[in-house]
């Protein structure tokens, strides 16, 4: 608590606002409000500044973070934000370093290349291709899926919101998992509807959510009882989209939103806990 | 050495603070290219001195004190080099804020407005006002005296509420 008197009306009254002063100040000044129009006028005064900048304040908490920024806190990388921003560094950067990098980009294409065609002209059956390709993840397909199905706007799902019974009972049977359809209005997401997704050759749900900024959020999930199983979150960023990943019950999931979302985690636990 | 998983949540916790110590940086710096940069400094050193962070009090509290001593630093170093200080955002143009439906062109109005007040009062009402730190808290942070941090209180609400009308005004 602190002593005011002395000190000019307006910066007793902020005291008072803000519950910095003793019993005594604060009965003095309540009798004093009591019984003075101008020091009552002048607290609505503060009070006023005091909602405006509140609202003020709120909208810049809505500017995007600079999303290198995000990158290299998360993963440690060594991404610079700054010459990312900066395009006139970043190009000198570039220029700098252009040869060995286009030499190393030669002699890997030599390399995949070769390893390529040795591939092709020693095989014999026609499961070698399906391996190459296994070595894509899921991940990498649902992160393609996202980028292009997020801007659908007006059709962003294949069922929406309003036949929630009928997505759960539909995607549960044609993905073999049974689960609930979180509610994430807690966490300012709205659910949108689903979609049947295939990944790795398998069927996948997704079901979509909007924040209130109109960002989309997914969650999908496949049977995959071939992966070790385990509830610890992998946190990981592709670009402009960031994911977080669990497996459990012979099923993988993985939540996806802009890598910008600073909530994804703390989303992922929420959805663990209730689908 | 800090474990991996306390590593992680440091990181995951500073990760979360991001738009609250941009906020913040902005009050300082009063315009966008300097706050990221400074949160950019700001986020490296918190990293490389977790291991300092006692996890007692606010731990924006922590980095907003280290944000604000980078900031005066930097400051000082402009001073040095160039004889000169911060741009003043009344000197701008325009924020580096993506600004493109009206809503957005409205918030940016009113971030200009927010930051053209004299230096330390938008980050002193933003510390006490709407992230609710107390006196004590807030002069710790800003490395200020309380009795300053109280006048610079009641001069920055009576700004915003001369500001309602102006901004009435505008809108009109």
């Amino acid at each position: 608590m602190h002593q005011t008197q002395g000190h000019a009306l307006e910066v007793r009254l902020c005291a008072y606002i803000d519950g910095e002063l003793g019993d005594a100040e604060k009965t003095e000044l309540e009798t004093l409000l009591a019984r003075d129009e101008e020091a009552k006028a002048l607290l609505e005064r503060l009070k006023a500044g005091s909602a405006f900048g509140d609202t003020a304040f709120e909208d810049f908490l809505h500017d995007p973070v600079p999303l290198a920024l995000v990158r290299q806190i998360k993963q440690g990388a060594s991404i610079n934000p700054k010459t990312e921003r900066v395009t006139v560094a970043a190009a000198n950067v570039r220029s700098a370093r252009v040869w060995p990098r286009m030499m190393a980009a030669s002699v890997a294409l030599v390399l995949v290349g070769g390893a390529t065609g040795y591939i092709i002209g020693t095989a014999h059956s026609v499961g070698e291709p399906t391996k190459v390709a296994a070595a894509r993840s899921w991940l990498d397909d649902i992160a393609d899926y996202h980028r292009i199905y997020a801007r659908q706007k007006d059709r962003l799902v294949e069922v929406p919101a309003s036949e929630a019974p009928v997505i759960e009972t539909w995607l549960a049977s044609s993905v073999g998992i049974p689960f609930t359809i979180p509610n994430l209005t807690g966490k300012g997401l709205t659910f949108e509807g689903a979609r049947l997704l295939v990944a790795n050759s398998k069927p996948v749900a997704q079901l979509l959510y909007r924040n209130a900024d109109g960002d989309v959020f997914a969650i999908c999930f496949l049977k995959d009882s071939d992966s070790p199983q385990s509830d610890a979150f992998t946190e990981s960023i592709r670009d402009d989209l960031g994911m977080v990943s669990w497996q459990r019950g012979g099923a993988s999931f993985v939540i996806v939103g802009p890598s910008s979302s600073v909530g994804l985690q703390d989303l992922a636990e929420a959805v663990s806990s209730t689908i | 050495m800090r474990p991996a998983a306390e590593t992680k949540d440091f990181r995951r916790d500073l990760v979360s603070l991001l738009p609250k110590l941009r906020r913040f940086a902005m009050t300082l710096t009063r315009n966008a290219n300097d706050a990221d940069d400074l949160v950019q400094e700001a986020c490296e050193r918190a990293i490389t001195r977790s291991h300092l962070w006692n996890g007692e009090g606010r731990l924006e509290s922590w980095i907003y004190a280290m944000t604000r001593n980078l900031w005066v630093d930097e400051i000082r170093k402009r001073k040095v080099r160039t004889g000169s200080g911060t741009v003043d955002v009344s000197d701008q143009d325009e924020l580096s804020v993506e600004a493109s439906a009206e809503k957005a062109v409205y918030a940016n109005q009113l971030q200009k407005m927010i930051l053209s007040m004299p230096e330390g009062l938008a980050s002193t009402f933003l510390l006490v006002n709407v992230e609710g730190h107390s006196y004590r808290e807030t002069a710790d942070i800003l490395g200020i005296p309380i009795g300053t941090v109280m006048s610079r209180l009641s001069t920055a609400r009576l700004r915003l509420a001369a500001m309602i009308s102006e901004n009435t005004e505008r809108r009109a």
